[in-house]
């Protein structure tokens, strides 16, 4: 099957689940207890305004229209009002996705490259110190809960020590001209080289906060992985005609150790969009995590089902790049 | 079935990490019984001419690990929380065991409609990060243990379903179960009596390393305010509480509650990690 044949088939299978996604994240939202009316308005209005506001926004429709109506708009990128700020949710999220994507890109970046990293140096020195006190942090760092590892960086870093900031993406006063979003992009390309290091100082903390559980498994997958492959004959040929141990290890070995990396990598981004609203919320980072918890807590109905549809179409998104990628670096999946 | 359990025993007390990780565990599970007996003070009672009070640190004999924002004894409600996780933690474990189970017997047993259903079903839940699934369901139910309980185990109940739907679909065939069809016997004798039995393996190892993830979970959910009551001595609630005092240097109120969660689930994942090893090589033994 040629790899355009299999991404249409995996489009194809995607509908229903999408769809079915729509009705869960629909029908869930509308289930939180708490009258969206009185929220908006408060108590002290007359039944003629409230039964006007639930006409206008078409809550007094049967369940299905309202549905349809949902839907429909939210496949055209509409979501809808924010109750609180009056403003187009979709406007919120596009507004805040750049900080989240920011976060969650480099401690994606942070866990592959030390993880691996690290894994090849546990493998390379296989029972050493060096090796062990890798196991140990692995051990630890899949079972620390990111939140409170934050905190206790913050309270370190930035209470104690003072060398970085406690919250926020930019110190005030800082302004960057927005061209992507991402601050890290912006300041480089406007050449504002104080800006950048501004930004990732204030990346710092929580980037290394939501990587570490990834870190700890991908070391712990890499190091196995190249264990299994430093053992083969081809390691043993390469070393005897007397390839430099760096070569061997980085070029023959690893290359062969990837594939359940690239799983373990894979399986990441789930825990990672987790994990950044648990960090937003410690950091205080301006991202859809933090945008979502906060309409929860003041039951703002169209941002939760706006955050959340959108956040789940992500995901479906993203776990079909990997699956293609995986197809792509692995053929024989697209026959089965 | 004696002889089978040494032998797991054996391999598992091999591991030196996982023989401590079940002390731990066993202390912890002792703390949730008699800590409500043991913890000296109130753990909701406050006390506002007492607040941010340090603990032993500062010489403190009353309040061993300090008081919080309001003056609650933090050694008081982390013993108290220790109760509340491990609850919370073996109730998904529970209703997913129940539910996973119920679910992947009928789905993989019946077939047909029926298996299709579920299983797109399945699909959809799957389609969540873990945590935004969880979370939105905590919002939806409302605040409260049980609620949260729930919306949690709604995580693991589709992975085990799928995978009890999947044992079910190869130990159906076996030439037992026909022979059972074959004597007479009716759809539920075969689950209860032949297929159950037969599949229970997978759903224990899913089990065991499941708990830490729950108690991660739960302390999340406390943690962002959402399903959990904030003034509950809920681990991740009282992270909670401290999360804006940490710049003001009260690191005792989020420092100790970190310890407990960590702990708790560092244990018990590798009390797990080392049961599905011994399991592992009891199987392959046979």
């Amino acid at each position: 099957m040629a790899l355009y044949k299999y991404f249409l088939k995996r489009l194809v299978l995607t509908i229903p689940t999408l769809l079915g996604v729509s009705i869960i994240v629909f029908l869930l939202v509308h289930m939180i207890p708490g009258d969206p009316i009185d929220i908006m308005l408060g108590d002290r209005v007359t039944e003629a305004v409230r039964l006007a506001l639930e006409e206008r926004l078409g809550l007094n429709e049967p369940l299905h229209i309202q549905y349809w109506q949902w839907f429909s708009s939210a496949l055209h990128g509409d979501f809808g009002i924010s109750i609180r700020s009056n403003q187009p949710v979709m406007e919120e999220i596009l507004t805040r996705l750049p900080a989240t994507i920011e976060l969650t890109v480099v401690a994606l970046m942070i866990a592959v490259f030390f993880g691996i990293y690290f894994g090849v140096s546990a493998a390379r020195y296989r029972n050493t110190l060096i090796d062990q006190s890798l196991i140990g942090f692995s051990l630890l760092g899949v079972s620390i809960p990111i939140f409170w590892l934050g905190m206790m960086l913050i309270y370190l870093f930035a209470v104690m020590l003072g060398w970085l900031p406690v919250s926020g993406r930019l110190s005030m006063g800082t302004a960057i001209p927005t061209y992507t979003g991402l601050y890290l992009l912006d300041s480089l390309i406007a050449g504002q080289i104080g800006s950048f290091i501004d930004s990732v100082r204030h990346l710092l903390m929580p980037a290394v906060s939501l990587a570490t559980v990834s870190l700890a498994l991908v070391v712990r997958v890499t190091r196995s992985s190249m264990l299994d492959v430093l053992s083969e004959d081809y390691i043993r040929t390469a070393r005897a005609k007397g390839m430099q141990e760096r070569k061997v290890v980085y070029t023959h070995a690893l290359k062969n150790a990837m594939i359940p990396v690239v799983t373990v990598i894979g399986l990441q981004l789930a825990k990672l969009m987790g994990g950044a609203i648990l960090t937003e919320t410690v950091f205080s980072w301006p991202g859809i995590g933090r945008l979502l918890v906060t309409a929860i807590n003041v039951r703002d109905y169209p941002v939760v089902q706006g955050v959340v549809f959108f956040v789940a179409f992500a995901f479906i998104a993203i776990n079909i790049i990997v699956d293609l990628i995986y197809a792509y670096l692995d053929p024989r999946i697209r026959y089965e | 079935m004696l002889n089978e359990l040494n032998q797991i025993l054996r391999v598992y007390k091999r591991n030196k990490l996982a023989v401590v990780a079940f002390f731990i565990a066993v202390l912890l599970m002792v703390l949730a019984v008699i800590g409500p007996y043991i913890a000296p003070y109130d753990p909701v009672e406050i006390n506002l001419s007492a607040r941010f009070e340090p603990g032993f640190w500062g010489g403190n004999t009353e309040n061993l690990l300090g008081t919080d924002n309001l003056g609650r004894d933090i050694f008081s409600r982390i013993l108290h929380g220790t109760g509340i996780s491990l609850k919370v933690g073996y109730a998904v474990i529970a209703i997913t065991a129940v539910a996973g189970l119920f679910i992947g017997l009928v789905s993989g047993y019946f077939g047909g409609v029926v298996d299709i259903v579920i299983m797109r079903f399945i699909d959809i839940l799957l389609a969540f990060p873990p945590l935004l699934l969880a979370l939105v369901i905590a919002a939806t139910l409302g605040t409260g243990i049980e609620k949260a309980m729930l919306a949690i185990a709604i995580i693991y109940i589709p992975s085990l379903a799928r995978i009890v739907r999947g044992s079910v679909l190869t130990v159906k065939e076996m030439p037992y179960v026909e022979a059972s069809r074959a004597m007479g016997a009716g759809n539920i004798w075969i689950i209860i009596g032949h297929v159950l039995p037969n599949v229970l393996t997978p759903v224990i190892v899913y089990l065991t390393l499941l708990l830490g993830d729950a108690i991660l979970y739960t302390a999340a959910l406390g943690f962002l305010g959402v399903g959990i009551d904030p003034t509950t001595p809920e681990w991740g609630a009282m992270l909670s509480s401290g999360k804006d005092f940490m710049i003001l240097g009260k690191w005792w109120i989020t420092l100790f509650p970190g310890i407990m969660i960590f702990l708790a689930v560092l244990s018990f994942n590798l009390f797990g990690d080392g049961l599905r090893e011994a399991v592992d090589s009891k199987l392959r033994m046979n």
